[in-house]
């Protein structure tokens, strides 16, 4: 069962991943970007995480893709690309990509990784949370303070634009 | 002079039967009964009184009374029936019914006329039946230059995205949910996440201007609430230390959260109106703006599909608000603790002599306990009570409770105006987010301070 599963979840991701780079219309290669960032998650399902999976789900396909749909949909595609025939870059990249995953592969297999066990428990995210609130605490307040950056960058941006709608309101 | 319907011939009407019962014959051989086989390869039988049901057996005790109670209470247990009925999509969609004729009714009071009257005699309590055959019966018309995979997907999608939404809410003590997850308050997150991008997907494939607007509209909205959404339930999260929906209301049996964290709860409630498109955050669909926005294209059954997963969406963010802060199923019972005896041995009821005729057993419920022999009994506080009357207690409350929030929902549409797209933004980037904060901080300082948490009253 698990293996037809984890069989049914590879081919969809790598099909969708394909897909995602072969389309001609760039909104259904968006929504097969969409679908690879969902197998992935479907992977770490599989692999008894259920947090990190949730967590794919909600940023990736929640608003990552979402981000990228929006975008995809405001621009007209001849403006910004021009289309390229040229079988030789193809042929190409599929052998780049060949060469990369054999070498990685070559890599995982000669590391000594060749079996897995599974029937071992899956790892409490209640222990990360309090890892992260003990020993590791300097890591959790620099990701605060990024975040936090973040967050009040975009409300500058975002305040910036609204005196000048004010401006015009008034006029 | 022509004729609608041919003459009626004997040989015409004969062949006709003929050719129906061979086709249904042919197609049932050739498709059906290997796609039965198919099936049942990969079911789990139930195993009833030591017996496998086959489908032979089902069919042959449909007809003997005395298995006809094991068969129906093995329904009942089963996974299709949480899914399909009690916690799942029937009892969900019941409640959405109900919500639709309630929302008519009650706004039709609020503005001075008198609403659905004629339908069903009774102050038009068949409108919804009415409503719905229509639609039905009404032809899909779907436009020219719309992208019509997307098109024909995205009501399906809608109404899928709300039933799983539907299936993490969990509804009576014991287990009665579909999917009891670890994690279930991230899954509810991440099933959110769907919604704005099955709504922008059906906006942008309609090919229209006034979808497009609409989807945009709720693309805005639906993603910059999402953010206080999240952040005013890690109060609670911060609070309980589990994700677990549950657990979280298990947590709630002496006080519920709205008493610590209103500002949470004030706050959840009004992204949860942003997030549902409803008055006064209705911009997604402003009937005297944009038509009906990025539902204008839909006909027939794919808009009844779309509104019926609205209102699926509205159910179970009013659940999830009412198990967050509300507590859930806890309340006071409504029954009477049953004698031990009762249910384990049997009372003896005694004729006027004084010799014992009668044994007496409670009749309980005996469609919600898995076997009389068998009655779990379990304590709360000092009393104690069967599962069932646990089970039914929990849900008068959770319905109660829910029932509530849906007409405090229900009730801004009759009493607000609609407000512009950058005073919404401002709400949820500003206001709400800050408030969501401090929340936070309250929770935190809650836990610090021993009053709750771990190291307190909990």
């Amino acid at each position: 069962m698990a293996d037809a599963l984890f069989l049914a979840i590879s081919v969809l991701t790598i099909g969708s991943a394909i897909a995602a780079l072969e389309m001609r219309s760039l909104v259904y290669g968006s929504i097969a970007l969409m679908g690879t960032l969902g197998g992935v998650a479907g992977f770490y399902v599989m692999l008894d995480s259920p947090f990190v999976a949730m967590f794919q789900l909600a940023v990736y396909v929640g608003s990552i893709a979402v981000l990228i749909l929006f975008t995809v949909m405001l621009v007209k595609r001849e403006l910004i690309f021009k289309k390229i025939e040229d079988p030789k870059r193809k042929f190409a990249g599929i052998g780049l990509m060949l060469i990369v995953i054999l070498a990685l592969g070559a890599i995982i297999m000669d590391s000594g990784i060749k079996s897995i066990s599974t029937d071992s428990d899956p790892v409490d995210f209640r222990e990360i949370g309090g890892d992260f609130l003990t020993y590791y605490w300097p890591a959790l307040v620099l990701m605060a303070l990024i975040l936090a950056g973040s967050v009040m960058g975009a409300l500058v941006l975002a305040r910036r634009e609204d005196t000048v709608e004010n401006e015009q309101r008034t006029d | 002079m022509s004729v609608i319907a041919p003459k009626f011939r004997l040989g015409y009407f004969l062949k006709g039967i003929f050719d129906n019962a061979f086709w249904i014959l042919t197609i049932v051989t050739l498709a059906g009964i290997p796609l039965i086989q198919i099936v049942l390869f990969y079911m789990d039988l139930p195993v009833i009184d030591g017996e496998l049901l086959t489908a032979f057996l089902a069919f042959t005790w449909l007809f003997n009374p005395t298995m006809q109670v094991p068969l129906i209470k093995s329904l009942l247990y089963s996974d299709l029936f949480r899914i399909a009925a009690f916690p799942g999509f029937g009892f969900a969609a019941l409640i959405a019914a109900g919500t639709i004729f309630v929302e008519r009714k009650m706004l039709a009071k609020l503005q001075l006329r008198v609403g659905p009257f004629y339908c069903g005699k009774i102050e038009g309590l068949l409108q919804l039946a009415g409503d719905g055959l229509k639609l039905i019966s009404k032809e899909i018309i779907i436009p020219a230059k719309a992208d019509k995979p997307l098109f024909w997907a995205a009501p399906v999608l809608f109404v899928g995205t709300a039933a799983a939404f539907v299936a993490l809410i969990p509804v009576a003590p014991g287990g009665w949910v579909v999917a009891d997850l670890d994690v279930g308050l991230l899954a509810v997150f991440a099933v959110i996440g769907f919604f704005p991008i099955i709504t922008i997907l059906s906006a942008w494939s309609a090919n229209s201007k006034f979808p497009f607007i609409g989807g945009i509209r709720a693309l805005h909205q639906m993603v910059s609430f999402e953010i206080p959404l999240i952040l005013s339930l890690l109060s609670v999260v911060i609070l309980t230390g589990t994700l677990n929906l549950s657990e979280i209301v298990e947590s709630q049996s002496n006080f519920p959260w709205i008493i610590f964290l209103p500002i949470s709860a004030i706050v959840f409630f009004t992204a949860m109106l942003a997030e549902l498109e409803r008055i006064p955050f209705d911009l997604p669909e402003a009937e005297s703006e944009i038509v009906a926005g990025w539902l204008t294209e839909f006909s027939g059954m794919m808009y009844g599909l779309v509104q019926l997963g609205s209102y699926l969406k509205l159910y179970a963010f009013a659940a999830l608000f009412v198990i967050i802060f509300l507590g859930g199923w806890t309340g006071p019972m409504f029954w009477p603790p049953l004698e031990t005896e009762l249910i384990t041995t049997g009372t003896p009821i005694p004729n006027f002599k004084g010799d014992p005729v009668l044994t007496v057993f409670a009749p309980g419920l005996p469609l919600f306990d898995k076997d009389p022999n068998e009655w779990v009994l379990q304590e709360q506080g000092e009393l104690q009570y069967t599962s069932g009357q646990l089970l039914i207690n929990g849900v008068i409350w959770f319905v109660l409770k829910t029932v509530a929030v849906i007409f405090f929902i229900l009730l801004p549409r009759g009493v607000f105006p609609r407000i512009r797209i950058d005073m919404l933004l401002h709400i949820g980037w500003y206001k709400l987010i800050g408030l969501a904060f401090v929340n936070i901080f309250i929770a935190l300082g809650l836990v610090y301070a021993g009053v709750l948490g771990p190291g307190g009253i909990m």
